[in-house]
């Protein structure tokens, strides 16, 4: 696997199509992320935003927005792959459309500041707060103008009972990314043996 | 459940033999025109997108374990509706209280959901990827700024990349729970259920990248042909006016 750097990844037809396939792949994680779930107690955690920040974070900001924006398209066209295995224009203007659009946004801002470090740890890890702290702002706005609760409420409902989940998630993604980076830029070849197995 | 949700199955009915690009309007349609539904079409459409459900194969029983996930997802949209709404409360048990409008209004809201569902499984249980993939690039092409024969090629990509992770994901957790994996905690399993599953998936999608390069693989290609008969403008003409009815009602 050849060396995928972003300079080259829009020049070359051959990393391009790397890449198109890369970002097709991670988009259909986002949406088996849906239907994936390792239960904590009896909460099941969905693994959805997960795969956003580790998608922006192997991806870089243009192939990552591209990604989740594949996946919000063909969302929005109906084809089930939002959370539950539904689709539709409405989701956007319900309750829950702004994190959509905050993922968007979160992707191409994670992907932005990680690509810059370099893959330096602190970098990867304030890419990944100020993403998810976009995807609030904007899913808790518009939670609150569409329901029209009170702020509170609203960050009650809609922000911090997932707060702790996303603090694992980003030390989940982190690790992953580190994990990964070698098998995506070719350093290593992707071994599949039993010593993967804990 | 991803067998069938992304799934096609083969066979020669009405909506096998309509235009994908027809289906695609009338899914994005159907899913504008639920946002203002009332109950009753609600629960007509529902009928007319179960009955030819019924007919490409799948019995009923089929039906509910395909949406299984969707049903709790419904359960708790419905919940949330029947508590938060204000209103006259129905019975009082242990400090919950649902009330009747939040009880109909979640009601409505879940048949909405579940209409979208049963229609979005009924274009994937009758439409090829290639299908999708080249109504959604001529779709997109009158749109400007936006390279869409790329997008119709992800999207087809995509959901044609789902099934292979969720069957991956399947055996992976089924090896690990083999290995007793159950008793460690859940930041351990989470890294350790994504580290094989990615380094797989993204070894496949390498092959994948490599075998469309062999095969001379460009964005400037003969689409595969779509042809719009009189059948699909009926039934494009069909799908407005209902969804135009199910508004205005």
């Amino acid at each position: 696997m050849a060396e995928i750097t972003q300079q080259d990844s829009f020049n070359n037809p051959s990393q391009q199509l790397r890449m198109t396939v890369y970002a097709s792949l991670f988009a259909a994680m986002i949406a088996a992320g849906a239907y994936i779930s390792l239960p904590i107690g009896p909460v099941p955690i969905v693994l959805q935003n997960m795969f956003i920040y580790i998608a922006a974070l192997l991806l870089g900001p243009r192939w990552g927005a591209a990604c989740v924006g594949v996946y919000l398209l063909a969302g929005a066209c109906g084809l089930p792959v939002f959370a539950g295995g539904t689709g539709g224009i409405g989701r956007f203007a319900g309750p829950t459309g702004g994190y959509l659009i905050g993922f968007l946004a979160a992707a191409w801002i994670i992907g932005l500041i990680s690509s810059k470090g370099k893959g330096r740890a602190l970098f990867d890890i304030v890419a990944m707060i100020l993403g998810t702290a976009l995807i609030y702002l904007l899913g808790v706005s518009w939670l609150k103008i569409v329901t029209g609760m009170t702020l509170t409420k609203s960050l009650a409902v809609g922000a911090l009972p997932f707060l702790p989940g996303d603090g694992l998630k980003i030390a989940a993604s982190f690790l992953i990314a580190k994990a990964l980076r070698p098998v995506m830029e070719g350093t290593t070849e992707p071994v599949t043996a039993a010593h993967e197995y804990p | 459940m991803a067998e069938l949700n992304f799934g096609y199955l083969p066979g020669d009915s009405f909506f096998h033999r309509l235009d994908a690009r027809v289906k695609l309007i009338g899914l994005i349609l159907i899913s504008i025109a639920t946002l203002h539904a009332r109950m009753a079409p609600l629960l007509l459409l529902q009928g007319t997108a179960l009955l030819p459900l019924f007919r490409i194969g799948l019995s009923p029983v089929k039906i509910l374990r395909e949406l299984r996930y969707f049903f709790v997802l419904l359960f708790f949209v419905f919940a949330a509706r029947s508590l938060s709404t204000p209103g006259e409360a129905l019975f009082s048990f242990m400090g919950i209280s649902p009330t009747l409008e939040g009880t109909l209004m979640g009601l409505l809201v879940s048949c909405r959901l579940l209409l979208i569902a049963l229609a979005g499984m009924l274009l994937m249980a009758t439409t090829r990827t290639w299908e999708i993939k080249a109504a959604v690039s001529r779709l997109l092409a009158p749109v400007p700024f936006i390279p869409h024969a790329r997008i119709g090629v992800m999207i087809g990509l995509t959901l044609r990349f789902i099934p292979i992770i969720l069957h991956q994901v399947r055996q992976t957790q089924d090896a690990q729970r083999a290995r007793g994996i159950e008793t460690r905690g859940f930041f351990y399993r989470l890294t350790r259920l994504m580290i094989p599953l990615m380094r797989r998936t993204l070894k496949d999608a390498d092959s994948m990248a490599i075998a469309m390069e062999a095969r001379c693989y460009a964005e400037e290609r003969t689409d595969p042909q779509l042809n719009a008969e009189k059948r699909d403008w009926a039934a494009l003409a069909g799908a407005i006016s209902i969804c135009g009815f199910v508004i205005l009602l």
